[in-house]
């Protein structure tokens, strides 16, 4: 996956304007891959400038005087999935004559076949990529039957249907943005992956007519320090950004109405301010996120939840277990979930999604299909809710991203309020998929107290106490050096386990791997010495906290160090080498404060171990690709 | 002459309002709802300011977590001081931020903004800086200034005891860029480095400073029991006004008695009183039938049923039980060795101090955090933080 970006200017605008926008933008798309960087601009000719490596490596090399205007360009920040990391696999790509420039996010599943094909009518590839056929499709269909391209005698029509052919012949998912010589146009189209219009300038609404600043990217933050006001592109939608504006036509050509919206995240809310990390910021940010989360839903007085996204949903009977599917760390938020509703007596399965398609899991009309994804664009995720809505199922998109395909795509968007999140790695947007899957678990169920209730609403200040006074730091400097790091916990804590050993090998690189506590005894045990840290998670003193103490004293006799998260009310704190502590609450939000702890854990030691903590490396934040 | 930034000093941990800065500097301590660095933005950007540089240090996840990049369309820069070594030296921790005459302020003081313009307007080159002054009656506490016929500052005088006639020093400048770094580069005295001193280095090396008096509003909150008085003097003044947010769910036959803050998501439960003069932050709960009057309650805090709250501070997740009684009034305050005589204080309670119900707290209990005192309990005097009382 990667990010891709396209600038068409006003009259006003010059060349270095369009270089401050494209790169701009795609320091905003870096979290979707920075393996590379390119630009091309259309002034006349076509400048293509790219670079392996960060957008800093581009941005130093970049010529900045001797541009010409107008101000046209596109941009990418790539995530390699066809051919390594390198300067000529960097987009944009270009045709043999350099035509026309093309930027692409996805991948083009028969790319070999049009490969063959154009090497077969003498065409040379400069790159691996799966890309690069693009361009030269392009190009070939801009010469007219006799095989000869007439730049003088070609016009707009003819690049807008050369492109069109072009994209015509391609499968597989794309975001695709393209430019040509002489002309000042940035064509694009998208299919399964995401492509968002940003429009300038006060008369909007108007297509057409009045001349703008258009961008394009695969994300709203690459452009909304100009504008908040966007357009979402469907599939197999064509857009036409020109000095006039922007038109938006369907596949066959025909104009499309679409809706102006606009967008209430400011740019403002992705600085650092003042941490040292994306990471750090994010999960001290977690409870004002929380709170956000809850706030509206919960009625202390009348003692009810409500999700009024859902309320289509929460009177249907569903005769199958409920089916949460997700990716990554959304994936053990669906876990945690299924696990709420299995303890209520709801049944429920959490699935990997792309295992979900290919398991043909059985489903029908009367079966609720819930994908978690934090982007809404995962496209792991966003296969499954399709699949699930061709069965006819009621499907749910527990998202964070409003107007994402997943919440376009399901029947229903449960938002999780978490505001924007720039680390690869997420915190706050777990702490809030789990927030809002246990507020979604008692509206599936219509079923809480009102002790549960206070302590849904005290869950936001207990996060602040364990930020406040969490001592995860102090033991840093004990973990550094070890072999592997164990992570094991029981019910609803296993999730936390498992998501607590993604977290830390994310960001630390090291060996870390999450276990049911249960399980070490048949097999994983073999790996536990004096040397890999365990860290296992206790709350209350009920008997699965007993039974995982069993377990920590079986580390401990391999002399492991452990390393509890506990409440404090077990005395587990005998059996640990050091104790994480959180506040007192019931085994519901007890995953969501002790997976904070861990987070913590794994920022500290990546910190110390001078990774590269809000982008590691060969991980991208939200997977654009099966 | 026009000042575009300023440079809001909020790195002090402000220990004499112990223990309600255990987690955070006293800029962030409740002003009625909101922390009191919040008000000192407002009044700031109602002057026209618009580029904050906060130079943070103590607690300052607290400041950066509220704040985040901007506030209310303004930018923020984050300045870290990671040693406490006095003002002067704080004011140096933001020095690669400035290339232009910058207000500078404290962060942990209530101003208004005619304060602010007051100075910014008796600013004028070629005086190296003008300080906002004050009359007042008693400085001995405060910093004083002694101003000169033509408005020029004479000299500086912490805490003087003299009987000269000092202004009160507002904690509030205009500085040009070379005095600041001449203010920055005084040298410590018993460790600190003051910003007062500075000044007076500024006028031994013959520079001028203005002094520019203003009647505006000037507030400063020394110990825990001034959060009250502050907070009076918001409401009486207008300077914040009495709302109930529209998150806030209040039950149809609890009352509320103005002046009063119900802020967003706030639970107020059936025959609940709450004020006069009660401030009460997020997510704060009352109970059924319980009294809450002339108290400053930070973000989700949970006072049960039947409780009576007069006169009381909390921090943020303090717990007050069922039937508990926190009684109000004066008494004598111990602050470390200083007995502070008659202060009105019903009880202070710090971050996530709980008690389980039917607790008394006589007048003037400060109460560590994270303390837990067991049902029934009477307490009084100071208890320190993540103690049980049993």
């Amino acid at each position: 996956m990667c990010g891709i970006i396209g600038y068409v200017g006003s009259a006003e605008a010059t060349a270095p304007d369009a270089i401050d926008v494209l790169l701009d933008g795609l320091s905003e798309l870096e979290y979707r891959g920075y393996d590379s960087a390119g630009v091309a601009l259309a002034n006349g000719t076509i400048d293509v400038h790219k670079s392996e490596g960060e957008l800093e490596a581009l941005t130093s090399s970049l010529p900045t005087a001797s541009l010409r205007d107008p101000a046209v360009g596109i941009g990418h920040t790539r995530w390699s999935t066809h051919g390594p990391p390198t300067d000529k696999n960097a987009h944009p790509h270009t045709d043999a004559e350099g035509r026309v420039a093309v930027v692409h996010n996805g991948i083009i599943e028969n790319y070999q076949t049009l490969r063959d094909e154009l090497t077969a009518e003498g065409v040379t590839f400069e790159s691996e990529t799966d890309t690069e056929v693009v361009p030269h499709l392009i190009a070939s269909y801009l010469e007219s039957e006799d095989g000869v391209d007439q730049p003088d005698q070609r016009d707009s029509t003819d690049t807008e249907r050369a492109f069109r052919r072009a994209i015509d012949r391609l499968e597989g998912s794309y975001a695709i943005a393209a430019v040509f010589e002489d002309e000042e146009t940035v064509y694009a189209t998208r299919k399964d992956s995401p492509l968002v219009l940003g429009i300038d300038g006060d008369d909007a609404d108007a297509a057409g007519d009045e001349p703008t600043d258009c961008f394009l990217a695969s994300d709203v933050p690459a452009f909304i320090e100009y504008t908040d006001r966007v357009i979402y592109l469907e599939d197999e939608e064509f857009v036409r950004l020109g000095a006039t504006g922007w038109t938006i036509s369907d596949s066959d050509g025909n104009p499309l109405e679409k809706t102006v919206q606009t967008i209430d995240w400011d740019a403002e809310d992705t600085g650092k301010s003042g941490y040292d990390h994306y990471m750090l910021k994010e999960i001290h940010e977690q409870p004002s996120s929380l709170k956000q989360c809850l706030r509206g839903r919960v009625n202390e007085l009348a003692g009810t939840v409500t999700l009024n996204e859902l309320d289509a949903v929460v009177d249907q009977e569903f005769s199958s277990p409920i089916q949460f599917v997700a990716c990554g760390t959304s994936y053990h938020a669906g876990l945690y979930a299924a696990s709420l509703l299995r303890q209520r007596g709801t049944p429920a399965t959490a699935t990997i999604a792309s295992e979900f398609t290919t398991d043909r899991v059985p489903i029908d009309d009367d079966s609720l299909v819930v994908g978690v994804t934090q982007s809404g664009e995962t496209a792991d995720t966003l296969r499954a809710l399709r699949e699930a809505n061709r069965a006819g199922a009621t499907t749910i998109a527990v998202t964070n991203t409003v107007g994402s395909s997943a919440a376009r795509a399901a029947d229903n968007a449960l938002y999780i309020r978490a505001g924007p999140e720039i680390g690869v790695a997420a915190t706050k947007t777990f702490a809030s998929q789990q927030l809002a899957l246990s507020l979604l678990n008692t509206v599936l169920t219509d079923r809480i107290s009102h002790g549960e209730i206070q302590s849904l609403r005290s869950v936001p200040d207990k996060v602040q106490a364990i930020l406040d006074t969490s001592s995860s730091r102090t033991i840093v400097a004990e973990l550094v050096g070890s072999d592997a790091f164990f992570f094991i916990g029981r019910g609803l804590h296993y999730p936390v386990a498992l998501e607590g050993a993604l977290k830390f090998k994310e960001i630390t690189y090291e060996h870390a791997e999450g276990f049911a506590a249960g399980e070490l005894k048949h097999g994983p045990l073999a790996l536990v010495t004096e040397n890999t840290p365990v860290f296992a998670i206790v709350t209350g003193d009920g008997e699965l906290a007993r039974k995982t103490i069993s377990n920590i004293k079986e580390v401990e006799a391999r002399d492991a160090p452990v390393v509890v998260v506990t409440d404090g009310v077990s005395d587990v704190e005998r059996y640990a080498d050091y104790t994480l502590q959180i506040p007192e609450t019931d085994e519901y939000s007890a995953a969501i404060l002790a997976n904070v702890q861990l987070q913590l854990i794994a920022y500290w030691v990546a910190n110390e171990m001078g990774r590269s903590i809000d982008k590691p490396r060969n991980l991208a934040k939200s997977v654009t690709v099966e | 002459m026009t000042v575009r930034s300023a440079i809001v000093l909020a790195a002090g941990e402000g220990m004499r309002l112990r223990p309600l800065t255990r987690h955070r500097p006293k800029p962030m301590l409740p002003a009625a709802t909101k922390p009191i660095l919040e008000h000192v933005f407002d009044e700031l950007i109602e002057a026209g300011i618009e580029q904050l540089t906060v130079v943070v240090g103590y607690g300052r996840t607290a400041v950066q977590s509220h704040f985040g990049p901007a506030y209310r369309d303004v930018p923020i820069e984050y300045a870290i001081q990671n040693k406490q070594l006095g003002s002067a030296h704080a004011l140096e921790a933001a020095l690669p931020t400035v290339d232009e005459p910058s207000l500078v302020v404290n962060g942990d003081q209530l101003i208004d903004a005619s304060i602010v313009r007051d100075t910014i307007d008796s600013h004028d080159v070629p005086a190296a800086g003008t300080i906002g002054v004050v009359a007042a009656n008693d400085v001995t506490e405060y910093g004083g200034v002694i101003v000169d016929s033509d408005g020029i500052v004479a000299e500086l005088a912490e805490n003087p005891t003299d009987d000269r006639c000092y202004r009160l020093n507002a904690g509030v400048y205009v500085l040009e860029p070379d005095a600041i770094d001449i203010v920055t580069s005084v040298d410590s005295r018993e460790g600190e480095y003051s910003l007062p001193d500075g000044l007076s280095l500024l006028l031994e090396r013959g520079e001028t400073v203005n002094a520019a008096e203003t009647e505006g509003m000037w507030i400063d909150a020394t110990y825990p029991w001034d959060l009250l008085t502050v907070a009076e003097t918001l409401f009486d003044t207008e300077t914040v006004e009495s709302t109930v947010d529209g998150t806030a769910q209040v039950h149809e036959s609890a009352t509320i008695l103005e002046p009063a803050i119900v802020s967003p998501d706030c639970v107020i439960g059936p025959g609940a009183v709450v004020g006069p003069y009660a401030s009460l932050g997020d997510n704060v709960t009352v109970g059924s039938n319980t009294t809450v009057e002339n108290s400053v309650l930070d973000s989700d805090t949970r006072v049960g049923t039947n409780a009576t709250v007069l006169d009381c501070v909390t921090g943020r997740g303090v717990e007050i039980g069922p039937g508990s009684t926190v009684v109000g009034g004066r008494s004598d305050i111990r602050v470390g060795t200083a007995v502070h005589e008659g202060q009105r204080l019903g009880a202070l309670l710090a971050d996530r101090a709980s008690d389980e119900g039917g607790v008394t707290y006589a007048p003037g209990t400060i109460i560590g955090s994270a303390v837990t005192i067991h049902a029934g309990r009477r307490v009084r005097g100071s208890i320190d933080s993540e103690t049980e009382v049993r």
